[in-house]
């Protein structure tokens, strides 16, 4: 690389910083540091003339490492970076600090000290801009192609916008039609839609209108151009990297000709087989060669592989006049090759059985709220009309049981949020179907928190549907009028009732899926702790997984209304196509590199990489080296700090970088305070540093801070070296344990605080002079009050002698 | 309800009190479904004891109320709404530590005070009558023996039972 020549540019812009600092004694300091050889000063550098001055030296003055002290530099390095870029030099050897925000207000009250630390600072910038290496933008091609598991509300819409922005879709559902839960609904809240009314795909070039809804089967939704839809299919490995992802299907024979079925029902008609339909909750019995409700899509007959007697009793062979079943037909195994994937997989209900003291799976007439949509849908297992399953008879008393198996903490502790919603929806329909019918609903809170949601709650005390606060203890049931008696006290009213019953809904607790588990773990993403996929971020990534290029939406992070699965899935489709849209993935090259002679064998890095981006190739017979994807990887350094070999170092932060940066910042010291090292991570340690300074906070001018991409990257004895440079205290500053930017670096960081701790003791070195401090962003006035009483914790303690300081 | 005037002042130091005592950690995390009390069988037949409302009256600190009432006492320790709490609220043992408080302020009803005064005195809280030890003999089981006085009363001591005095007569 070629000799460094640095030019360091002073913007005096800040009020503050002007009156506090000396800058004629900045440049003058600057000027005589080795390798500079442009020290230049304006109001501000990073817009306007400033910039034009920086652009203007890097060409004219052949600078090839830049260093500026800006005001606001998580701002102005943006345009600072891509000037210099434009300019022709590497954007990677800038290095832009903040003489305002980090020493000029803090310190404004002492000049002399400010300025002390201001030349300290630029020195640290400078001898680490000099180590400074050119780094790559990198670029990795991506497959326009896209996997949606899950065919319901979220996933056929999610599938939908992809294909109409041109990605090729693969639509996987494990279940033979589509459709999902919120198919079997019946009616949708608030809207009293249909359950399987959807918004109509462009396709449909005839009637299209903005405002088209169809039905799921007239919508022609499966013949939308550039989409694929595999029902009775499940996912059985995923391999590969974000945007080149390897996914094996497994696709269970339907023993039907999907061309040639007609849906003439023959074939139903002859079965001799009969098992409880699962589809309707086990309310009615269906044939083992069926379909689930005449709108399905596809629309053609499936097998039962479980109930069928096939080639011993084959009358639906015979009676079909297309010869459309074929009883020989194979699993296939299919390999797609996809961009992105996105996980639609849902929720489902709970069975609530296991709560003893309610019976159901026991007494025939208590049923969960999908069992009653099932009976209100007039393609469902009673005609649409409500009735005891016990004796067919029509139910004239209902009570609804809210909270069954949520916000218990026995069984799922969690709000199923939209119950309470289902509970009113589906009495009012009772009701309004036949307003004889008496109808109660037990509750512990009535939450309608959406819009029109608590009009919904007014309307079903307008029709006389009766509510009683309480959570009854106990369903009995009086076998001699085969009456249920629901067991509750009413809170309001202090009374305690038995509520007679021919029918008792029980609100059931929605839950994952079967199967989440063990596709989050071929996925590699995780669950939350109620199981559910966990997003990224729940605020600002709420469709994003810690896997670049696996996005999540509808029931599959937490249950929803189909209002706000819809809104999931269209912004799930934005990401995934935002992350494709340019067939390729493009980032910068600030990831961790492996030197193979020292990395040995352990598994510690790839254990750790929160991004799964570290994996063990074999090198040699039986040696096994690191290797990282710098795809994946997000430069935070925890394997860095991991490593116990020192194997790891990462681009851009590398050891010697750091260790100039510590020496220059203790080589100055100014004030009669003891030298402080700020360690502090990039993410929320820095901007508390930030924060602190803009809301014009003092802390003594002895603190001295370091950017660190993660603590996680730090290794204890680099800890040490701090004090070897000078430090008579180290504070590492973090995010809060449990909301590290990159997942497990701050709680590592804290861990080997600890460790470094007992070591100082060891040496003889009073553990109190290393702290970590886990900060937020806005906590600008801790990070200030921990400075302060860090320096008064080791006023009182005598100056550390090392033996090599 | 009673109603409560110490809700504000008090309310705190006395929710914390009875979380910081056995039996009591779990009292804050009631939600008021009332399943205790359509469990409850002393609920179903007196008015003067409900399981919800005691925990309602000890979650805002209504201590007057609960110390010095009867409903407190009143709990048979069936166990029943504890069995069935959503929450996992240990319902019959915040009573416990409730009836323990009580005592510790001097609140004991007379029942109590010939139970503790049985049990220092002879070791059972059920005095043995000629009654009771014909019954014994009539079922078939052995007379009982007298109780190890000495052992029982160390216990009493190192526990502070024998500490435990009524200051006043409940309500």
């Amino acid at each position: 690389m070629d000799e460094p020549k640095v030019g360091v540019f002073l913007s005096e812009g800040g009020n503050q910083s002007s009156k506090v600092l000396d800058y004629d004694a900045l440049a003058s300091f600057a000027k005589n540091v080795a390798k500079v050889v442009l020290v230049e000063r304006a109001k501000e550098f990073w817009r306007g003339d400033g910039l034009k001055a920086i652009v203007n030296a890097v060409k004219t003055k052949k600078l090839n490492r830049v260093v500026v002290a800006e005001r606001l530099p998580k701002l102005s390095e943006v345009n600072i970076v891509k000037a210099v870029e434009k300019a022709g030099l590497n954007p990677f050897l800038v290095e832009v600090i903040d003489l305002e925000d980090h020493c000029a207000r803090p310190h404004r009250n002492k000049p002399a000290e400010a300025t002390a630390k201001a030349k300290a600072m630029l020195l640290a910038a400078i001898e680490r801009a000099k180590l400074l290496e050119p780094l790559e933008k990198l670029e990795f091609p991506a497959l326009k192609s896209i996997l949606v598991i899950g065919g319901g509300i979220a996933g056929m819409q999610t599938a939908e916008d992809l294909a109409e922005l041109g990605f090729e879709v693969q639509l996987v559902e494990k279940e033979p039609f589509l459709g999902g839960l919120a198919s079997r609904a019946g009616r949708f809240f608030p809207t009293d839609d249909c359950a399987i009314c959807i918004q109509a795909p462009s396709t449909d070039v005839k009637s299209i209108t903005h405002t088209s809804r169809k039905c799921v089967y007239r919508s022609g939704f499966t013949e939308i151009q550039n989409l694929n839809v595999l029902t009775n299919s499940k996912i059985t490995a995923v391999e590969g990297v974000p945007g080149n992802y390897r996914v094996t299907i497994e696709k269970k024979p339907r023993y039907v000709d999907e061309q040639k079925c007609i849906r003439c029902n023959l074939c139903a008609e002859v079965c001799p087989v009969e098992v409880p339909d699962d589809y309707n909750v086990k309310l009615k019995k269906r044939k083992a060669i069926y379909i689930n409700i005449p709108e399905v899509y596809p629309p053609v007959y499936v097998i039962d592989e479980k109930a069928c007697k096939f080639h011993e009793c084959e009358k639906c062979v015979k009676v079909c006049p297309t010869k459309a079943v074929e009883l020989d037909q194979k699993t296939e195994k299919k390999t797609l090759n996809v961009g992105a994937i996105v996980v639609a997989t849902g929720f489902e209900e709970y069975d609530p059985s296991v709560i003893k003291e309610y019976h159901y799976g026991e007494y025939p007439d208590v049923v969960t709220n999908l069992q009653l949509a099932r009976m209100i849908d007039c393609f469902g297992p009673t005609g649409g009309s409500i009735i005891r399953p016990s004796t067919r008879e029509p139910a004239k008393r209902i009570v609804f049981v809210q909270c069954v198996g949520s916000r218990d903490r026995r069984w799922n502790p969690w709000c199923s949020s939209i119950c309470c919603m289902i509970s009113l929806k589906n009495a009012m329909l009772v009701k309004s179907a036949d307003p004889e019918t008496d109808v109660t609903i037990c509750y512990i809170d009535i939450r309608t928190t959406g819009r029109e949601h608590e009009y919904y709650y007014e309307r079903a005390r307008d029709m006389g549907i009766k509510f009683v606060k309480g959570r009854p203890t106990e369903i009995a049931h009086d076998p001699e009028d085969n009456t249920l008696i629901v067991d509750v006290e009413d809170a309001v009213s202090r009374k305690f009732l038995e509520l007679e019953a021919d029918l008792v809904v029980l609100a059931t607790s929605m839950v994952p899926t079967q199967g989440t588990k063990e596709l989050a773990s071929m996925l590699g993403i995780e669950l939350e702790q109620d199981g559910f996929f966990k997003e990224y971020n729940a605020k600002l990534r709420p469709t994003e997984t810690k896997r670049k290029g696996i996005f999540l939406c509808g029931g599959a992070t937490f249950p929803k209304d189909a209002p706000t699965s819809s809104l999931h899935a269209h912004s799930a489709a934005l990401k995934a196509a935002k992350f494709l849209s340019t067939g390729k993935i493009v980032k910068d090259q600030k990831t961790a590199v492996i030197d193979d002679e020292y990395c040995g064998d352990c598994e510690f890095c790839p254990v750790t990489c929160p991004y799964g981006a570290i994996s063990l190739v074999q090198k040699g017979e039986d040696h096994f080296v690191a290797q990282v994807s710098e795809l994946q990887c997000e430069g935070c350094g925890i394997c860095v700090g991991t490593c116990p070999l020192n194997a790891i170092e990462l681009r851009h932060y590398r050891p010697s970088q750091m260790l100039a940066q510590m020496k220059a910042l203790m080589s100055v010291n100014g004030t009669s305070k003891p030298l402080i090292l700020a360690i502090c991570c990039s993410e929320c340690g820095h901007t508390a540093v930030d924060s602190s300074g803009m809301a014009m906070l003092e802390y003594p001018a002895n603190v001295r801070v370091m950017k660190v991409p993660c603590t996680g990257i730090l290794q204890i004895h680099q800890i040490l070296e701090a004090f070897k440079a000078g430090a008579q205290g180290v504070m590492v500053v973090g995010c809060k344990t449990d909301g590290c930017h990159y997942e497990v670096g701050s709680p590592k960081a804290k861990k080997k605080v600890e460790l470094a701790k007992m070591l100082l003791k060891e040496y003889g070195i009073e553990p109190e002079r290393l702290e970590m401090f886990n900060l937020v962003y806005i906590e600008g006035d801790k990070f200030a009050e921990v400075a302060q009483t860090m320096t008064e914790k080791l006023e009182k303690m005598s100056p550390l002698q090392l033996s090599s300081s | 309800m009673a109603h409560g005037k110490t809700a504000k002042s008090s309310g705190k130091t006395f929710l914390e009190e009875v979380r910081h005592m056995l039996g009591g950690e779990t009292l804050a995390s009631c939600y008021q479904c009332g399943t205790c009390a359509s469990s409850c069988p002393v609920a179903r037949v007196s008015e003067r004891f409900n399981p919800r409302e005691v925990i309602r009256q000890s979650l805002l600190g209504e201590k007057e109320e609960i110390l010095f009432g009867d409903a407190l006492w009143l709990c048979c320790s069936c166990y029943n709404c504890q069995e069935r709490c959503p929450q996992k609220v240990e319902i019959a043992d915040v009573f416990y530590a409730l009836r323990n408080l009580a005592i510790r302020e001097g609140k004991m009803p007379n029942i109590y005070s010939e139970f503790s005064a049985g049990l220092m005195s002879e070791g059972k809280i059920v005095p043995m009558s000629k009654f009771l030890e014909k019954k014994r003999a009539d079922y078939g089981l052995p007379p009982l023996k007298p109780a190890n006085m000495d052992t029982l009363r160390k216990i009493l001591s190192a526990t502070g039972f024998d500490k435990l005095k009524k200051k006043e007569e409940p309500q």
